[in-house]
């Protein structure tokens, strides 16, 4: 399955919140929707399950337009809540009834993944005398239950404990190896590095960098090393100005051009007793900060 | 349509759970049961009182200056005032007096001449009907006597005096007297119910809100199902909440039937005729529903439950206002006034004016039928516009949005 947003734009009033945004996402694969605070991925995830229609552009399955009565979606909403005062399973069915599931196969679902998520002992509690963390997971469960083809999660990692979060890692890669079409959406690019193949970073309503993660770091240039040595100074000496520390006893040399490459990686093994030598590949960090921070340049 | 089914569904569930819900219903059928069970409770209680004779009762002082007058005005005050255990006073005024302040004696006759007397009485009630039965009872014995004296014989003059008036009264159109309380009550628990319920569903919609429950409901299910699903529930909610309360004030009447003996007013009210009943149902459900609906758009644009009061206010407002213009005119007795016969074609007046103009006046079909359809039209609009407001309202946080910017946002959404 693949999933397609086709130059989507759309304006509230006067303002317009998206300008020909795009991209695609693949069934089996997570996608990291990326941006600043309003830079709109929540717009985007909206039309993307039709809250409000774009004012142009479209939403396509497999080249078609989306008949949203076929393709399901899960979504973990960045402001979670559901009814504090009712309760858990009474709610849980309510929501896997609205997606279409029939009574009895929504409790079966929902029975798995309270247990899935050792949350079982609170089937018949309300949610309001459940911890923030354990909220999150009921509320995974609204995303989950009925078995979507597209799960959106917005800031999944928000709030869960180590042990959470771990839980929780195992069900994303669950659901992607399952094939489904996982949209992330997170400020915490360690784990979108750890999913996703794919990212888009959206900034002022525009895409402004989108493409399989791997391809966009290769794409930079080569011209940097990272050097690991117990001696960093014999290395600093020598390299002078192209040379500085990045901390953990980890230093960067900047190369003349990239095709020193080979060259100076044979010499400084040659040289100096190093413990490792690599090229430098921008962390998601670095490429979300160059393109969606104050300074961002344009793609 | 499946998800509108799921969604009413869940919001009954939401009020037969709610314990606020089921508390109010069970006391109203208590508050029903008390008071259609006080005159079994007062007939058992009484007779123990009768039993315990005229020395109980509280006491009336008599005191003429001529003995005669004395006994004759005696006997017939104990026959009237029934109430009171009669007793001739000899003492002083002042006496009499102090023995009403201290509340030996409740009231005195002091005798001044044959038609006239003062009396005495330590607070004197708003419904005080003690003078005006001694004026008629002297006014009685003055011309008994004045009879006689002209040379009719005792029992002539007791012909004369027992002599009845009989009449009847045929209302060709409705009985006011006897439809006017039933209306009220009507109307009355029309008012409460939409008040009670529109708020609820407006507090429903805004917690929905606030607790940010909506961003999930919002991807799960369509807006004008959500909104439609809460209100029905809501009017079902409502419906069952008087049927439970009517219905056992029914049931307790039929039990206690024989108690209430002749009391017009309990008679009319248990008297309604079907039609009237239908048509309360048309106009409670109508009404219920526009008003409904505009209090979950208004609830939809609030963010927080604090916004909820203030928003709701020119609803609540409107709504009073035509509970009031309904119910003076009631008062009044003219429920055919321009005002009540022009509002009674205004939708959100019509389900109490019109229906008031039904009960207690005779309104011909046709007007009927055009009130009920432009109420029909004007509930499927503003439903429609609710649920587009509801649509754009659940997605604004903030300060409530003015109406101007709400209805902006509909046409550009």
């Amino acid at each position: 399955m693949l999933l397609e947003l086709k130059n989507i734009e759309k304006s509230f009033g006067e303002n317009k919140v998206l300008s020909g945004v795009s991209f695609k996402a693949e069934g089996g694969k997570a996608f990291g929707l990326l941006g600043r605070n309003g830079a709109g991925k929540t717009t985007s995830i909206r039309i993307l399950m039709n809250v409000f229609p774009a004012n142009e552009g479209a939403v396509l399955i497999d080249g078609k337009p989306i008949n949203y009565n076929k393709v399901s979606f899960g979504y973990l909403p960045e402001e979670r809540g559901l009814y504090p005062k009712k309760i858990i399973i009474d709610q849980l069915i309510y929501f896997a009834e609205l997606k279409g599931m029939k009574h009895k196969d929504a409790i079966k679902a929902i029975d798995y993944w309270l247990d899935r998520l050792d949350m079982t002992e609170y089937r018949n509690k309300r949610l309001d005398t459940l911890s923030k963390g354990n909220q999150q997971k009921i509320q995974l469960i609204t995303a989950l239950a009925h078995n979507p083809d597209i799960v959106i999660l917005d800031e999944p990692f928000s709030g869960l404990d180590p042990v959470n979060a771990m839980l929780l890692k195992d069900v994303v890669k669950e659901q992607i190896t399952q094939g489904k079409i996982v949209l992330f959406s997170s400020h915490q690019m360690s784990y979108i590095e750890e999913f996703c193949d794919s990212i888009a970073i959206l900034n002022g309503g525009k895409v402004a960098l989108c493409g399989n993660l791997h391809e966009i770091k290769r794409d930079y240039p080569r011209d940097r090393l990272v050097v690991r040595t117990e001696n960093p100074a014999a290395i600093s000496a020598a390299f002078g100005d192209n040379c500085t520390a990045i901390g953990n006893g980890a230093l960067l040399v900047r190369l003349s051009s990239p095709n020193d490459k080979k060259a100076v990686m044979t010499q400084i093994i040659q040289d100096y007793d190093v413990d490792e030598v690599k090229v430098f590949e921008p962390s998601l960090n670095d490429i979300f900060v160059e393109y969606a921070g104050d300074n961002a340049k344009e793609d | 349509m499946k998800q509108f089914g799921k969604i009413l569904k869940f919001e009954l569930k939401y009020f037969f759970r709610n314990k606020i819900f089921v508390g109010i219903t069970i006391f109203l059928v208590l508050l029903i049961a008390i008071v259609m069970f006080f005159p079994r409770i007062m007939a058992l209680t009484g007779r123990e009182q009768s039993s315990e004779g005229v020395a109980n009762l509280p006491i009336m002082l008599v005191k003429a200056d001529d003995p005669s007058q004395a006994d004759m005005v005696q006997e017939i005050f104990a026959a009237s005032f029934t109430d009171y255990n009669v007793q001739i006073a000899s003492e002083e005024i002042d006496t009499i007096k102090e023995e009403i302040s201290s509340q030996k004696a409740e009231c005195a006759f002091v005798m001044t001449g044959p038609t006239s007397y003062t009396y005495y009485v330590n607070n004197l009630s708003l419904y005080d009907a003690n003078t005006e039965i001694a004026n008629t009872v002297l006014q009685q014995i003055y011309q008994m006597n004045a009879m006689i004296n002209s040379g009719m014989t005792a029992e002539q003059a007791g012909e004369v005096m027992k002599i009845q008036i009989t009449s009847e009264v045929e209302s060709l159109g409705k009985d006011q007297t006897e439809n006017f309380f039933y209306t009220y009550i009507m109307i009355f628990a029309l008012y409460m119910v939409i008040l009670l319920y529109g708020q609820m569903v407006a507090t429903n919609v805004a917690t929905e809100k606030s607790s940010r429950a909506m961003e999930l409901l919002i991807t799960s299910a369509n807006p004008t199902s959500m909104m439609f699903g809460k209100v029905i529930a809501s009017c079902i909610a409502g419906l069952i909440q008087i049927a439970a309360v009517f219905g056992s004030a029914v049931v307790f009447y039929q039990i206690n039937e024989s108690f209430w003996g002749d009391n017009f007013i309990i008679e009319s009210i248990f008297n309604i005729p079907p039609e009237i009943l239908i048509y309360m149902l048309i106009f409670f459900v109508l009404g219920f529903l526009i008003y409904a609906f505009m209090f979950g758009a208004v609830g939809s644009t609030a963010s927080r439950l604090e916004d909820i009061n203030t928003s709701v206010m020119p609803i609540t407002i409107l709504f009073i206002a035509g509970f009031f213009i309904v119910v003076t005119s009631m008062s009044s007795g003219d429920v055919d006034g321009t005002f009540i016969k022009i509002f009674s074609y205004v939708p959100f007046f019509s389900p109490m004016a019109m229906f008031t103009r039904i009960a207690m006046s005779t309104v011909p079909v046709y007007e009927i039928a055009i009130s009920i359809a432009i109420l029909v039209a004007s509930t499927v609009g503003i439903g429609a516009l609710s649920a587009k407001i509801y649509r754009v309202g659940v997605l604004l946080y903030g300060t409530p949005p003015k109406m101007s910017a709400i209805i902006k946002a509909i046409r550009k959404a």
